[in-house]
């Protein structure tokens, strides 16, 4: 969440977590599943527990389409923001990574 | 109020089910600067009506570390006082970005209600689909009927329907730092549950100083004390109950932690499902988020096993009962088996020992710390909006840093006087 409020502010120079392309799936609560998913130009990267799977952009919408009831309400809107630019305006690198409090996220 | 802030508290009558919005005048927040500094004096402006004030700090929901917490503010029908009571995990966050930063509810509804407040709009709507319900029932409701699993929710189950005095509101499914019985001032206004989501934008005054501050901040507290520890056993372990470990970790799924914390202070456990599964579980309730450290206490020291322990934990949180009272009351009364100690959740009385004599939900452990630093640290966090437990761990978020970090997000120019006032104020 912390990583999205941090996208967030890259895109917004304010505090906002609609405009985030990075983002922390947490409908599964009291199954206490959860997944970071990643927004890029043509694929999703997803985080899951058991791994990571890429997924082109459009094979994610039709799965969606196919099976609403996997999907959070809030997942949709991830496909409308824009695509991660690794914050590359800023020198230090993306701040998603550098405000995780967890150290749950790395870049290759 | 231009900045960190939504710029609207809402009031809410239940008695007539008007509601109005007005502004957060920057002079109060000059005067009072946050969270329960301003719950407090809401509070007093509103406490013939015998108000219940939801709040958030002044860098809740910002990239300050730990920068999670909530509160609500109200008289507790425990103590006469009026107390403060943590709303952590993403309670405090979705409450900022609702729309309001403060909610007042006043009044009592002659039906059964629930208050849904979303994007600076505030509703009163009926009850009667969810009232009976548990409360997790009661969460499942609300997120199908709203479309949207991220909703918020604060709910009292069927003890605080009976107004019980040991009624807590629940966050979600899980029990929250309510240990002053507000979930029996929900029962008495029959607001059954506020729900919660919100897609505001809070703008700040030196957006690029109070990031880099904000990520100074993190960096000295990633390398604090806690650094190699995490999960809630590691609490008790703090406090000198050091077999929890062994007692618990058969049983640990995965520690969680609340919005934005370094420090995981919730531990799920699995109870209905292998704890080493790492897919998504087939089961839809495989287990419970433990979020209180003495409810956990409470139930070991009866001789339960964890699981026992764990799974009575999970039906108090779906009862909406202070486990905490529970297990002193079962104590008292010899009871030892899961089966009677669930039997007495219903009618549930007695006098506790082990109750907050503060200002401050007595969820928080002491650490070891003299009864007047846990308080002058306490109201730090619930003023500005850090997790209370995170507040004790780290030293690093000074008052003086975190006014600095005030300063940069709100251009307003606090100092320690101010803070100063702002506790002695609330402590009154």
């Amino acid at each position: 969440m912390a990583c999205e409020m941090a996208c967030g502010y890259h895109r917004d120079d304010g505090f906002a977590l609609l405009s985030a392309c990075i983002m922390v799936t947490r409908g599964r609560e009291k199954k206490d599943y959860s997944a970071v998913v990643l927004k890029e130009e043509e694929n999703i990267v997803i985080a899951r527990p058991e791994g990571l799977e890429i997924r082109r952009i459009g094979a994610v919408g039709e799965e969606a389409g196919a099976d609403q009831s996997k999907g959070d309400a809030s997942a949709k809107p991830l496909l409308l923001r824009e695509p991660c630019d690794l914050c590359s305006d800023r020198e230090e690198g993306p701040l998603c990574l550098q405000f995780c409090p967890v150290n749950a996220i790395s870049m290759d | 109020m231009e900045y960190l802030s939504t710029n609207k508290i809402a009031i809410i009558d239940l008695a007539t089910s008007k509601i109005t919005d007005r502004e957060l005048d920057e002079d109060l927040v000059k005067g009072k600067i946050g969270g329960a500094g301003i719950t407090m004096a809401l509070y007093e402006e509103y406490q013939n009506e015998d108000p219940i004030v939801l709040g958030t700090g002044l860098l809740t929901g910002t990239l300050a570390p730990a920068s999670a917490l909530g509160m609500i503010t109200a008289k507790s029908p425990l103590t006469g006082k009026v107390g403060h009571a943590p709303l952590t995990l993403y309670a405090g966050l979705e409450l900022k970005y609702s729309g309001f930063d403060y909610v007042v509810i006043k009044g009592k509804s002659p039906k059964p209600v629930y208050l849904w407040i979303h994007d600076g709009v505030a509703d009163i709507s009926d009850a009667k689909e969810i009232w009976g319900k548990d409360v997790w029932a009661s969460t499942d409701t609300i997120r199908e009927l709203m479309g949207d699993s991220l909703i918020q929710v604060f709910a009292i189950g069927k003890a605080g329907e009976s107004e019980s005095d040991f009624a807590q509101v629940c966050i979600n499914y899980w029990a929250s730092g309510d240990r002053w019985g507000f979930g029996k001032l929900f029962g008495e206004k029959k607001l059954k549950l506020v729900a919660l989501r919100g897609m505001s934008l809070l703008e700040v005054a030196d957006a690029e100083g109070f990031v880099k501050q904000c990520k100074e901040l993190l960096s000295a507290v990633k390398g604090g004390a806690f650094a190699d520890k995490k999960g809630i056993e590691e609490i008790p372990v703090a406090i000198g109950e050091e077999d929890i470990r062994e007692w618990l970790c058969p049983l640990v799924h995965r520690h969680q932690s609340c919005f934005n914390t370094p420090y995981p202070t919730n531990t799920f456990v699995f109870l209905d499902e292998d704890p080493k599964l790492l897919m998504e579980s087939e089961k839809k309730e495989p287990g419970f988020l433990i979020t209180d450290v003495y409810g956990l206490l409470g139930f070991k020291k009866l001789g339960l096993s964890a699981a026992d322990a764990c799974a009575l934990l999970r039906e108090c949180a779906k009862y909406g009962i202070d486990a905490v009272a529970v297990a002193e009351l079962g104590q008292k009364a010899g009871k030892k088996k899961p089966d009677e100690i669930k039997k007495s959740f219903s009618g549930l009385k007695g006098t506790l020992e082990n109750i907050g004599k503060g200002m401050f939900s007595p969820w928080c452990p002491h650490f070891g710390l003299p009864a007047n630093e846990w308080e002058r640290r306490q109201a730090v966090a619930y003023i500005f909006g850090i997790h209370p437990i995170f507040a004790l761990m780290s030293p690093e978020l000074s008052e003086e840093k975190l006014i600095e970090l005030a300063n940069l997000g709100t251009g307003l120019g606090f100092t320690s006087e101010i803070l100063d006032k702002v506790i002695a104020d609330i402590s009154k």
